[in-house]
């Protein structure tokens, strides 16, 4: 199976967790697993006919949006495959805040393969509120262009659009490792994972 | 049901607390996570494994008879190439290549368990300190971090959950004793040597803290609610080495193990000790907020000046509560400790399968004056018996601290309810809340 390991980023509050949670629940649920609680959770899903119907799964890391535990974000994106850069489209500060985390992701990642998403969450707010108290969706699609994200709009409370964010990811994904992928699929071979670099050295120390 | 369940002990943290991944959901991976240390051994003493067990004893006979002192890095190589090389043997091998992949990886996690098992005395930092020798640099930063890691607990081991971010919801009666029984799972990390035992001790800490979510229904705040609790646990610990066995995971779990969950939650742990670590008295934010800080944080300062100076007085009795770097364990302390050799009577059996030749016997003198106990020279009674009496006296504290967590339950109940789920901490935690509410 191939897994890869999807980070959330973004302050508190903006529906990180809101969103996997929906993710996981929409999803068909033939190969969920039981997780230890809900700060780790893998999700399995199924691309469509376009990309091989390939299956892929996520194992989805959250962090802790307090400022004051911004300091540990590094632990849980290395390595990452992708990211889900989390803001709330009702919230206009947290569109400065994604960015920084952007930014800090093409710093210390510094990763080509690293395919991050913008994501602007509770979309079911929008048609209450003045339009200038929301995020300027222009400004949000705009940065995403400049810096090749994908840019999404959701909202976990209706389900809208979340799906869509995992299989854009996956579709990059799946693209992104077609070789490892056909690979993969000859026998003796089910169990690749793109995570983390292997040692393949010859052995040493053994005679 | 899992495989551990009727061959008594099994030597591994399973047994007195319980599986990390098991028991959680009903749509468990059960192949996945077959364990069981006794079926491999089993299958090495088959002679088709010969090659196996040939290759695995000239690793570990060159390994410590090649060079005194290995840095770290050189350390890890040596051994992920090893088990690469061997992992790819077995497939090939008469005696393994035809059982499942859920019993190649079973045979995979058993390797890593002996070599490391042999190795541990070379390979876990704490242990090399007093061999001045086979100590370098890379072991004894290990050991200097332990030391800051440890002060720096004691500098701010008095804030409470507030300071913390800890949701107001979750600070209740419960909270301290569920954060002491995390701290007392994790500190298990220490009875073991092979670096999945010591993950599951991880596991096991953190699931704790997932039971305190749950019983105030906050297991969907993710990470926001679990990291400020893990910080709070570790405050609140007594962990020896800490820094040096979360390392030691690092460096000598066998990479494809080391992933999804278990990965998640020793980054989280990395990050919660380098978050500590970087605590200083100006960064506080809530210096503002707690008139009284100053003043809890000088007491504090007091309490630590005795607690060193009883230390510098009596250094034995301070070295297993809080280990000092002028205290260092001896190796032989954590050699003999672990449960998962000296308990395991069909590891002792194989005795002549690790015959001395091939064996660690380490040449100081001070190492063989302590260890009357070597668990090569224990017989397997002995060992049965030692396992057993381990195993009871863990039980036992379970059992006293679930009874002081749900002081509301009949204290015969809450037996009844250990008995019934082996032990296992996180289980029983499950059912007592639920019958708690
Ligand atoms: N209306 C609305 N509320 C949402 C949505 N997503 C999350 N929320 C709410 O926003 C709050 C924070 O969500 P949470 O997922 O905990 O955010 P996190 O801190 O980023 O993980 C919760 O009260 C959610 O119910 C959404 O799409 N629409
Ligand atoms: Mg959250």
């Amino acid at each position: 199976m191939l897994q890869f390991k999807l980070v959330l980023l973004g302050d508190s509050s903006v529906g990180k967790s809101s969103i996997v949670h929906r993710f996981v629940k929409d999803s068909f649920d033939e190969y969920r697993e039981s997780t230890i609680g809900a700060a780790f959770l893998s999700q399995t899903i199924k691309l469509s006919e376009e990309y091989d119907e390939q299956v892929l799964k996520f194992e989805i890391w959250d962090t802790a949006g307090q400022e004051r535990y911004k300091s540990l974000a590094p632990m849980y994106y290395r390595n990452a495959n992708a990211a889900l850069v989390v803001y709330d489209v009702t919230e206009p500060d947290s569109l400065p805040k994604a960015k920084l985390w952007v930014d800090e992701l093409k710093e210390k990642v510094n990763d080509d393969k690293l395919i991050i998403c913008l994501v602007g969450n509770k979309l079911d707010l929008v048609s209450e509120r003045e339009s200038t108290s929301l995020v300027d969706e222009a400004d949000a699609r705009e940065f995403a262009q400049e810096n090749n994200l994908l840019f999404h709009q959701v909202s976990a409370k209706t389900g809208e659009n979340v799906i869509k964010v995992f299989q854009d990811i996956g579709e990059r994904l799946y693209l992104q490792n077609k070789d490892k992928i056909q690979e993969s699929k000859k026998p003796n071979n089910n169990n690749i994972s793109l995570q983390r670099p292997s040692t393949n050295d010859s052995q040493s120390c053994c005679s | 049901m899992d495989a551990d369940d009727d061959k008594g002990f099994n030597a591994s943290p399973e047994t007195i607390s319980e599986k990390p991944l098991a028991d959680v959901g009903e749509n468990l991976d059960e192949k996945n996570n077959y364990y069981d240390f006794q079926a491999f051994l089993k299958i090495m003493r088959d002679p088709k494994a010969d090659p196996i067990v040939k290759h695995t004893k000239s690793f570990i006979r060159n390994f410590v008879s090649q060079r005194e002192n290995w840095t770290t890095s050189e350390q890890e190589k040596l051994i992920n190439d090893f088990k690469v090389f061997i992992y790819d043997k077995l497939l090939t091998n008469e005696a393994f290549r035809d059982l499942s992949d859920a019993q190649i990886k079973n045979a995979k996690e058993g390797i890593e368990k002996l070599v490391m098992g042999k190795l541990y005395y070379k390979c876990f930092s704490p242990c090399l300190v007093n061999e001045k020798r086979s100590s370098d640099a890379t072991h004894e930063q290990d050991l200097l971090d332990d030391a800051k890691l440890r002060d720096k607990i004691l500098e701010f081991r008095f804030l409470g959950p507030e300071h913390l971010d800890i949701i107001p919801d979750l600070i209740n009666g419960k909270l301290h004793s569920f954060i002491a029984l995390s701290a007392k799972e994790l500190a298990k990390i220490n009875q073991y040597r092979s670096p999945r035992d010591k993950m599951v001790c991880v596991l096991n800490s953190c699931k704790v803290l997932f039971g305190l979510l749950k019983h105030n229904n906050k297991l969907n705040g993710g990470a926001d609610h679990f990291v400020p609790l893990l910080i709070f646990t570790l405050l609140k610990s007594d962990v020896p080495h800490l820094i040096s066995n979360v390392r030691y995971i690092e460096r000598f779990r066998f990479p494809s193990f080391l992933m999804g969950e278990n990965a998640y939650y020793l980054s989280t742990l990395q990050g919660a000790v380098n978050f500590i670590l970087d605590m200083d008295i100006d960064s506080i934010s809530i210096l503002e907020t707690d008139k009284d800080f100053n003043k809890k944080y000088s007491q504090n300062q007091e309490e630590i000046k005795d607690l060193k100076k009883q230390e510098l007085l009596n250094p034995k009795d301070s070295s297993t509560k809080f280990p000092h770097r002028t205290v260092s364990p001896s190796p032989s302390e954590y050699i003999l400790k672990p449960l998962d050799d000296a308990a395991n009577s069909v590891l002792t059996k194989l005795n002549d399968f690790w015959n001395t030749s091939t064996s660690p016997t380490p040449s100081s003198p001070e190492y063989e004056d302590r260890s009357p106990r070597d668990h090569q020279e224990i017989d397997e009674h002995t060992a049965t018996v030692l396992a057993q009496q381990m195993e009871h006296k863990e039980q036992e504290n379970t059992l006293q601290t679930l009874q002081l967590m749900f002081p509301d339950l009949d204290p015969d109940l809450i037996r009844d309810v250990c008995i019934a789920s082996k032990y296992r901490v996180g289980v029983c935690v499950d059912s007592l809340l639920e019958m708690a509410e």
